[in-house]
């Protein structure tokens, strides 16, 4: 345990550090930076899904007023990264005549307005040898076998007689993140060095993959995401309007912005990619689980690859003598998919948490019951849990929606009017991981400090939970403390994904502000502080200076520190990494969701009208922000279940209603207001704040909650995502 | 009389899908088209325009297509309005046009002389934060805050409409606005708090 924390973090519910920069509009997002001379560059997308481009005519389209130049395949500056075999990017931008997807794009107007460069790029006309194409998966999926994706666990066979069996099959549509904010890049070449202002969840990741595909140093690009409106998954990787942007401004020697359009959005950012699932479980007459059997496909594009592991859950939060895992990729002509929020936990646990309800009926248990009956001990390796409150996450939560009394087993026994009242359940499950991080701080004589880290706040209060971890760690007033982030010119961070972003930072934030006391100590005490961790435990930061909790030393004022020892400011860097913990224990974040919905037995509508979450993210640094990201992430598993659904005409092989008009994801009324708790108990074996990541665990399982609602409501079983209302009229 | 300057979101599904259409209509008939746009449409044309923004008087030269969205983001360089879909599908782009709630985006710059437009930079009296924008940090009415001005602005005109009997009906007058963070709740508290 760290020495920090024989006091744990307060759970703070601050305003967040940039808040007023939010509500006024003050904040830059990565389009909003301003620049003379600045060009405009807008994409064209190919028209075809398959085959390759024969001709361009850019006559007419360079007449345009105001077009500046247009970057195609046949005028591109040369980038070493995109030519040859070893392409370091997902696609040959602009350095291949192929087309891989429908909306690739195949030219880049670049003009002095966006006026001039939207219209102008109407104009550009392409020729093209179409090929055959394929963008249907589930008329493909049966075309490839699964094979295993971990070592079987046990046998198949051995539970093959077992009393009770469900074995499923289930959908789930593709999925787009669809962040408010639209990916964009600014990208300005000055002599051998580029800035680029990103949308991006990870400025280091950019700066690296821009290095090897550019062929530069590392160094000589700086990454800024101050602001980033909204990941989920879609700011991982690095996306053709980056490539694009560095790759203009080049040729223009002018900074270059390129924004995409929001049907641009479901082509070149990615998306989770449509699934099929069979799940086959099996449990003795007591309800113990006996074997699971986890088949899954996934479409993913034909000219790069992905994978989503829907089955890996299965290997985790409930405790199976027998497991066999399959997986398969279904490559088709279609964009490259990423992961998205929960990737491949969200789809597997739909499958998993559906079957798990529908083995409860025949067994004729409660499903909370059940599953608390078969909650893992250990991780997949044998490992114990070094800490898992999945048990009270499922108690909790199903006191607060009084679940013993309200849901009945049979059903369809409640009903108003037309409508048809249920109650479902299920659970989130995802391992608690740590990166390396660094921090730094800088202090001032008037004992202000700015911490720093190249993380970025994707939302997710990141700058805030900076700046209440540095308040518990040295005491000092939060008003002394600011944040910068988001830039790679700052200290080392990892992506802002994975749910590891706040446990990473954490170490790096504990280890520099140690090391700033180590300092201020030396300073102002000199021989006298006998250094230790008991001592550094007693040293705290007031408003004014530093002081021994204990009064063994004389307080100092930091005005006589920094004048005493001739000194302006204080400067500390501090590098962190996971330790050895990972080689004893398992590491896990967990939720237990409960919903209560209304089915329309006429129409076939659905609303949820109660979403009960509960979850053990470790301590909680920021209530405030840790519940809005649960809330969040519970209104993405109504979007999961009910509506969200990105679909292909398989005749043309294009997107259908690639907008925000035809993509549905819950608007305001569409979801509840959304309880939410947390379990609240520190886990510091995992690192110096005892925090768990939050931002996945929230949405998986949600869709099966929602699912296994309607089934109670209605009697329906629902296996195929989202569940519109024709669906639940034609079942 | 109030004319009502605000569109709901199921016109504008309506519409687009109607747009949406016309790419199964035969090629003659949108070689026709192309002819017709070539024809009557002006590729560029720039007029003078007087505008007052959050009380500042503008005397400018813009494009003929340019929205008022992307006047204020890419031209005067109030970036605090967002444009998160440029359809009217979204809300992010709200403002005030004399007071009611507008999308920016499916405004044109020159239809607007004469109006008083009001941004979320205008919001706020000086530095005193107005009460809704106060609201939303208290409730935490926000993650990301790329769609929260949008939020904000129609969050204050939802309650000059009266439109806050209930939750219920907060949430289904703010449904215009949408939020991916799906910070709702906090949304949706922070107009209950200014309501009443």
């Amino acid at each position: 345990m760290d020495y920090f924390f024989d006091k744990p973090i307060a759970n703070f519910a601050t305003r967040r550090v940039e808040a007023e920069e939010k509500v006024t509009g003050k904040g830059k997002y990565s389009a909003e930076y301003d620049f003379p001379n600045l060009v405009h560059g807008v994409f064209v997308g190919s028209t075809i899904p398959s085959g390759k481009i024969v001709s361009l005519d850019l006559e007419e389209a360079k007449s345009i007023p105001g077009v500046i130049d247009i970057i195609t395949h046949q005028n591109r500056p040369e980038v070493p990264g995109l030519k040859g075999d070893d392409a370091k990017f997902m696609f040959k931008l602009f350095h291949t005549d192929n087309i891989f997807f429908d909306d690739q794009p195949i030219a880049l107007v670049l003009a002095e307005t966006l006026e001039d460069a939207t219209y102008a790029a109407t104009f550009v006309k392409a020729e093209y040898s179409e090929s055959n194409f394929n963008t249907n998966f589930h008329k493909t999926k049966d075309s490839q076998e699964p094979e295993d994706i971990m070592a079987e666990k046990g046998s198949l066979e051995s539970w093959e007689k077992a009393e009770f069996i469900v074995d499923q099959e289930f959908k789930i549509a593709m999925e787009v993140h669809n962040p408010m904010e639209p990916h964009a890049t600014i990208a300005n070449w000055k002599d051998d060095e580029l800035t680029l202002y990103d949308k991006s969840q990870n400025v280091y990741g950019v700066q690296s993959q821009v290095a090897k595909i550019f062929n530069i140093d590392p160094d000589k690009i700086r990454v800024i995401s101050e602001f980033v409106g909204g990941g989920f998954g879609s700011g991982l990787l690095v996306w053709p309007n980056t490539i694009a942007a560095a790759m203009a401004s080049k040729h223009l020697n002018r900074p270059v912005k390129i924004v995409l359009t929001r049907p641009q959005m479901f082509t070149n950012v990615g998306y989770r990619p449509e699934s099929w699932q069979r799940f086959k479980i099996g449990a003795d007459e007591n309800g113990k689980f006996l074997g699971a059997f986890h088949q899954a496909k996934h479409a993913t594009s034909s000219h790069t690859g992905h994978t989503d592991n829907i089955t890996g859950l299965t290997r985790k939060h409930y405790s199976f003598p027998n497991i066999k895992t399959e997986q398969a990729q279904i490559q088709l002509n279609i964009s490259k998919p990423t992961w998205m929020r929960g990737p491949g936990d969200a789809s597997g646990a739909f499958a998993i948490e559906s079957a798990v309800d529908e083995l409860s009926e025949k067994l004729n248990m409660d499903p909370v019951d059940l599953r608390l009956k078969n909650l893992s001990k250990t991780d997949m390796y044998g490992k114990p849990w070094s800490t898992n409150y999945l048990n009270e996450c499922l108690q909790i939560g199903a006191e607060r929606i009084n679940w013993k009394q309200n849901r009945k087993s049979i059903p369809g026994e409640i009903k108003e009017g037309n409508w048809n009242i249920g109650y479902g359940m299920a659970v989130g499950f995802w391992n608690a991981g740590r990166k390396d991080s660094d921090a730094a701080i800088e202090m001032k004589p008037d004992g202000s400090i700015v911490v720093r880290s190249a993380m970025t706040d994707i939302g997710t209060g990141t700058g805030t939970a900076m700046q209440n971890m540095a308040h518990t760690f040295l005491g000092l007033p939060k008003e002394k403390i600011s944040i910068e982030l988001g830039n790679s010119d700052l200290p080392y961070a990892p992506t802002q994904g994975g749910s590891w972003g706040l446990s990473s930072l954490s170490g790096g934030v504990a280890a520099a502000c140690k090391s700033l006391k180590t300092k201020l100590a030396d300073y102002a005490y000199g021989s006298k502080f006998i250094k230790g961790q008991g001592n550094l435990k007693l040293l705290k930061l007031d408003a004014k200076g530093i002081r021994m909790e204990d009064d063994s030393l004389e307080p100092v004022s930091y005005e006589s520190i920094f004048s005493q020892n001739n000194i302006q400011v204080i400067n500390i860097e501090e590098s962190s990494s996971p330790g050895k913990e990972a080689e004893e224990y398992g590491f896990c974040s967990s939720a237990a969701h409960y919903v209560k919905v209304k089915v329309n037995q006429l129409t076939g509508d659905i609303k949820v009208l109660e979403m009960v979450s509960v979850a053990d993210g470790g301590k909680i640094i920021n209530n405030k922000a840790a519940a809005n990201q649960i809330i969040g992430a519970a209104i993405g598993g109504i979007g999961m279940a009910l509506m969200e659904e990105q679909k292909f005409d398989n005749n043309h092989g294009r997107l259908i209603g690639n907008d925000l008009a035809g993509y549905h994801f819950p608007c305001n009324a569409d979801a509840p207001m959304i309880d939410v708790s947390f379990i609240d108990k520190p886990d510091y074996n995992r690192n110096p704040a005892g925090a768990k990541g939050l931002g996945e665990v929230g949405i998986i399982g949600c869709a099966a909650a929602i699912t296994n609602a309607i089934y109670n409501a209605t009697g329906k079983r629902m296996r195929d995502l989202p569940v519109t209302p024709d669906k639940i009229l034609m079942a | 009389m109030k004319i009502n300057h605000s569109y709901s979101r199921r016109f504008f599904i309506k519409s687009s899908s109607a747009f949406a259409a016309l790419a199964f209509i035969p090629l003659t008939v949108r070689s026709f088209f192309n002819e017709v746009k070539e024809k009557y449409f002006v590729k560029k044309q720039k007029i003078p325009l007087s505008v007052s923004i959050n009380k500042k008087e503008y005397q400018l030269e813009v494009d003929t297509r340019t929205t008022l969205l992307d006047l204020l983001r890419e031209n005067i360089g109030l970036t605090g309005t967002k444009k998160g879909c440029d359809h009217g599908q979204c809300g992010a782009c709200t403002v005030h046009i004399d007071g009611d709630r507008n999308l920016s985006c499916l405004t044109l710059a020159v239809m607007l002389p004469g109006r008083e437009i009001t941004t979320i930079e205008g919001l706020a009296d000086g530095d005193k934060l107005h009460p809704m924008q106060e609201a939303f940090i208290e409730n935490d009415g926000f993650q990301c805050g790329y769609c929260t001005p949008g939020q904000i602005m129609s969050a204050v005109a939802c309650v000059k409409e009266g439109h806050t009997g209930s939750v219920e009906e907060i949430k289904e007058y703010m449904s215009g606005n949408l939020c991916r963070c799906a910070a709702y709740n906090g949304i949706t508290k922070s107009i209950q708090q200014i309501a009443t």
